[in-house]
């Protein structure tokens, strides 16, 4: 599966520098730009990213509200910063990459926020799977069928099916009952969870 | 101790000698241990089995590259279900329950909220055996006894709704979700102090997978092209 990554930043030379940057690590198949704060939502709906890598000062009262919901579901959030921004904004983001980091810094940062297998194959059975496929997991294993799980973490079907398919080539457990077994020996799911 | 062919010559205690899983196929044709130095041929002189189909389900249950077809013209459907049925039984009333006691042990020993979901699992897996063979037993082996009781009386079968496709296409694994158990023990329960009893139930799961493996390799190889080539012969064009 192709790693996506969207840039919300509203200089243009920072942006493009940032595309530039973030493209010679190769770690994207996918690097996608906006420049409006009123974009970020549908521009996430549409390129469904990996991770977000976004300028702080772009964070309205609304947006905040937003992104605290879309981050643990869907995608990673960094922030990316040349400028002095609210502390108070700092819990948004589970990293923070300075204008002075170098390439290998940037690369070594945006590779832990993908949790790619290398980095994290040795951190115990969960991080088997990457933050979306535990969240496609946990969502099996609350009940939802694959559609279901399409419209709520606003993918496409296909997608998700792609997922479950990468998920079973993983784990080899191929049933949902087993995938359940599963999230609760690896706290992706509680028990009470399941019951709802 | 694989590729092994057994003939009549060879007793049956050099058939377990080489290949364990071969105990379970004796209850199946009513042999009980305790034989002594019986060769196949006596025993089954002994008991009125028919060789040639002893021979037949123990080479295709127990060697996967075995390929019956040429010997197929000859199998005896009814001998057959009633063979297929002995296994259910055997799955019924002997296998599972012994697994399920395991899957308690396991259970009472090891203090993890997943051990209850697991036990669920294995519950509604057993389930689901069940309707799997209970639809065999009540559907689909009645239909190919009637088949075979058209041919025996060379009587011509009119119109009926069911057919030996229907069976071939509902025949699903069902051994998948075993393996889901059986590698979720392997791999992923955490270390529970549970060293014996884990390793009991995870030896009882591979059995029974492998059980139910050759029990469907024996339904797709013989049972289908069997009565498939009756239905040829008795089902009116």
């Amino acid at each position: 599966m192709g790693k996506s990554i969207l840039i919300a930043e509203q200089s243009e030379i920072i942006r493009k520098g940032l595309v530039q940057v973030i493209g010679n690590t190769n770690l994207f198949d996918s690097i996608n730009e906006i420049h409006a704060a009123s974009n970020l939502p549908a521009a996430v709906k549409r390129y469904d990213p990996d991770i977000l890598i976004i300028n702080p000062l772009f964070i309205t009262p609304d947006l905040a509200v937003w992104l605290k919901e879309k981050r643990n579901a869907n995608m990673r959030v960094t922030a990316f910063v040349y400028n002095i921004f609210d502390d108070d904004l700092r819990e948004l983001f589970e990293d923070v990459i300075q204008v002075g980091d170098g390439r290998n810094k940037i690369k070594k940062k945006l590779a832990a926020l993908l949790m790619l297998p290398t980095e994290s194959i040795h951190n115990g059975n969960a991080d088997i799977l990457s933050v979306r496929e535990k969240e496609i997991v946990r969502l099996l294993a609350q009940g939802l069928n694959n559609r279901e799980i399409s419209e709520k973490l606003f993918i496409s079907p296909h997608t998700v099916n792609t997922h479950r398919k990468n998920i079973t080539r993983k784990l080899d457990i191929r049933s949902v009952a087993g995938l359940i077994v599963y999230a609760i020996i690896n706290d992706i799911v509680t028990v009470e969870e399941l019951q709802q | 101790m694989a590729d092994l062919i057994i003939t009549g010559k060879m007793k049956l205690s050099e058939i377990v000698e080489s290949d364990k899983r071969a105990l379970v196929l004796f209850p199946r044709f009513g042999i009980e241990l305790g034989f002594g130095d019986i060769t196949v041929t006596e025993m089954c002189m002994k008991l009125g089995i028919d060789l040639q189909f002893f021979l037949l389900m123990a080479n295709t249950f127990l060697n996967p590259e075995y390929f019956p077809d040429r010997k197929l013209k000859d199998v005896d459907v009814d001998m057959l279900i009633n063979y297929l049925v002995e296994s259910h039984n055997y799955y019924l009333e002997e296998r599972i329950p012994y697994l399920k006691g395991l899957i308690r042990d396991f259970k009472k020993n090891v203090d993890h909220p997943a051990v209850e979901q697991l036990e669920k699992f294995f519950d509604q897996y057993i389930d689901e055996v069940k309707d799997h063979l209970s639809y065999e037993d009540e559907t689909a082996f009645p239909y190919m006894a009637m088949i075979s009781s058209y041919k025996k009386k060379s009587g011509r079968l009119g119109q009926v709704d069911y057919s030996v496709q229907v069976f071939e296409e509902r025949h699903d694994n069902i051994e998948e979700k075993l393996s889901d158990i059986k590698n979720l023990l392997i791999k992923y329960f955490p270390p529970a102090n549970d060293r014996y009893i884990r390793i009991r139930l995870i030896n009882e799961l591979i059995d029974f997978e492998e059980d139910l493996i050759n029990h469907a390799r024996i339904e797709d190889k013989v049972l289908i092209p069997v009565v498939r080539q009756l239905e040829k012969q008795v089902k009116m064009p």
